[in-house]
């Protein structure tokens, strides 16, 4: 087992924010997260070119509630980051995957995944390890079945941006690398694969980085500004508690691999305020909240955002008014 | 003309952004400050996109070329707005290359500490629990160098705890003092990058006199103490010497 001491800070006020630092948080997170990006941009690329639309629609299953329990199964077998997950999903869709299935599995990725289950369990090695990966993953599981019946009504029309259900025709100007220009093949260069892989990765690498950008100013900030001592004194509250879960899983923006151990040594939070943190923090936050913009529409994300904390918030309470 | 510059300009912008990013990943790999920035597990895949951004830059401008004319309906978002997106893309990221100091400052160790003393972080227990029976086991009459946090592992286990104690020890970490507070030696712990680190910390005990700089990064060498203060150990080096060293290769410990 390994233990850290903390600092005692002189005072509970916030100390306020260093903009230096704010800076390394932020050059820190783009460089952590531009690499998966890209990873995502290159296997939608393949995607786009060797994985005929016909042959997805075949592997889907047919009806929509099979569909969103296959997606949440995948999500637990293929593990994938949020930054990755952005750019393959929306090829996904635009292959003629239902949004809705593509969608959970998008939100059920991060924080079902082994990887997340696994980390959990070490950082709590020594505060019931096996409660804490129960309810992360059961509280996880019912959400996004949740949010799966609800997505499974919505039309896509209401769910995505325009160039997100563009299809896959190639002319339209929202495929092109670069949306701003009518780019034709250099002479002795035929729109061969490669041309249509490059244009598809460099499309798709470009377009998520710039919300990814946003995303992590945004996390930057609240990571290193707000002083999370301050929701300290309402961490064992049984309703404020799990709200200040939520809203610290908001703020901070942690990868579902790594919140695990930054939760667990928060000793002023109780097991419910953690649970809410840890089931909230992978389905949304504020990186994601611009990441997921550059998928679906704002009125969307802003819905999806309310109904997965408030879902959230609804079964940690009652697992904390258990007998 | 000016159209046919501001064609080109945009022409070739996703090409210099996605060079930009690579000179970037790599100018930092280069001079060491991805050491400050991300955990080693990570600072391969930078290197590895660095390199793919580039052949994608060359590949894009090989395979492509603007039409002569632009036809509106399929540059439908303006060309400023395009020039805006592009400029986000690159100024925010070269800012902050050029901005991000080497270490987190105190404002930040305050906000990211808890006010609850000592708290459990479970990681790298096979790891940690190997380095603290390696530090067991050196030359006493030697000063063990041992990090900040496997001080801290061995004094949550009573029987290391009191096999070690009174060890003479060399740490290195940053200076960290707080009015009415003993100072401490600081180091901060990173998972996945600089955005999610942690501080650790042990008090130091003695005289620690000089004229020492807030999150200065300081060699110490004293007696290893595991006092107790209801129920919670705090780590303590009672201080022989102290001096300032240079920033270690890996400023930040990772799991």
């Amino acid at each position: 087992m390994f233990y850290a001491a903390f600092d005692l800070p002189s005072s509970p006020a916030s100390a306020g924010i260093s903009w230096p630092d704010v800076a390394l948080s932020f050059f820190a997170i783009v460089l952590e997260g531009a690499p998966f990006l890209l990873l995502g941009a290159i296997i939608s690329g393949l995607v786009d070119v060797f994985l005929p639309a016909g042959v997805i629609k075949d592997w889907l299953p047919r009806s929509k509630t099979q569909g969103i329990f296959a997606a949440i199964g995948a999500g637990l077998i293929f593990p994938l980051c949020e930054c990755g997950a952005m750019p393959i999903v929306q090829r996904l869709i635009r292959k003629g995957v239902p949004p809705a299935v593509a969608t959970i599995y998008m939100l059920s990725a991060p924080g079902l995944n082994p990887l997340a289950m696994f980390s959990t369990y070490l950082a709590f090695r020594n505060q019931d390890p096996w409660l804490m990966v129960a309810l992360r993953f059961s509280f996880s599981f019912l959400v996004l079945v949740f949010l799966g019946f609800w997505l499974a009504r919505l039309r896509p029309e209401h769910m995505l941006r325009a160039e997100t259900v563009m299809g896959s025709a190639r002319t339209k100007p929202e495929m092109s690398p670069n949306p701003g220009l009518v780019l034709t093949p250099r002479p002795g260069h035929s729109l061969g694969g490669l041309q249509q892989f490059t244009g598809a990765v460099i499309r798709d690498f470009t377009g998520v980085l710039l919300f990814l950008v946003i995303g992590a100013a945004a996390a930057a900030l609240f990571s290193t500004g707000f002083d999370r001592n301050l929701l300290a004194p309402v961490g064992q509250n049984l309703i404020l508690g799990p709200l200040a879960g939520i809203l610290l899983a908001q703020l901070l923006c942690l990868c579902s691999t790594t919140d695990a151990f930054i939760i667990a040594a928060f000793a002023p939070f109780s097991i419910p305020a953690k649970i809410a943190f840890l089931v909230a923090g992978p389905l949304i936050d504020l990186k994601l909240y611009w990441l997921y913009r550059s998928a679906f529409q704002p009125r969307f994300v802003h819905a999806l955002w309310l109904r997965a904390l408030a879902a959230t918030f609804v079964l940690v309470l009652l697992y904390s008014m258990k007998p | 003309m000016i159209d046919r510059i501001a064609r080109q300009i945009s022409f070739f912008a996703p090409a210099a952004v996605m060079s930009a990013w690579a000179t970037v990943m790599l100018h930092t790999i280069a001079t060491g400050h991805i050491n400050r920035l991300l955990s080693p597990l990570f600072r391969n895949y930078v290197l590895t996109a660095a390199i793919l951004l580039l052949v994608l830059s060359a590949l894009y401008v090989l395979l492509y070329q603007p039409e002569s004319e632009t036809a509106p309906a399929l540059a439908p978002t303006g060309r400023l707005r395009q020039l805006g997106r592009w400029l986000v893309l690159l100024v925010p990221l070269v800012a902050a290359s050029i901005l991000s100091p080497s270490a987190l400052s105190s404002t930040t160790l305050t906000n990211r500490s808890s006010t609850a003393g000592v708290t459990p972080m479970p990681s790298w227990n096979a790891v940690s629990q190997e380095k603290a029976k390696e530090v067991l086991d050196a030359d006493p009459n030697q000063p063990v160098p041992v990090e900040v946090t496997e001080l801290i592992t061995l004094s949550q286990n009573p029987a290391q705890l009191k096999a070690f104690e009174g060890r003479k020890v060399r740490t290195v970490g940053l200076f960290h003092t707080e009015p009415e507070h003993v100072p401490k030696l600081i180091r901060w712990i990173m998972w996945c990058c600089a955005a999610d680190a942690v501080p650790a910390s042990v008090e130091l005990g003695g005289d620690t006199s000089g004229d020492w700089k807030e999150s200065q990064w300081l060699e110490v060498i004293g007696t290893a103490q595991f006092p107790s203060t209801l129920g919670h150990v705090m780590p303590r080096i009672d201080v022989e010497s102290i001096k300032p060293t240079q920033e270690p290769d890996e400023p930040f410990l990772s799991p």
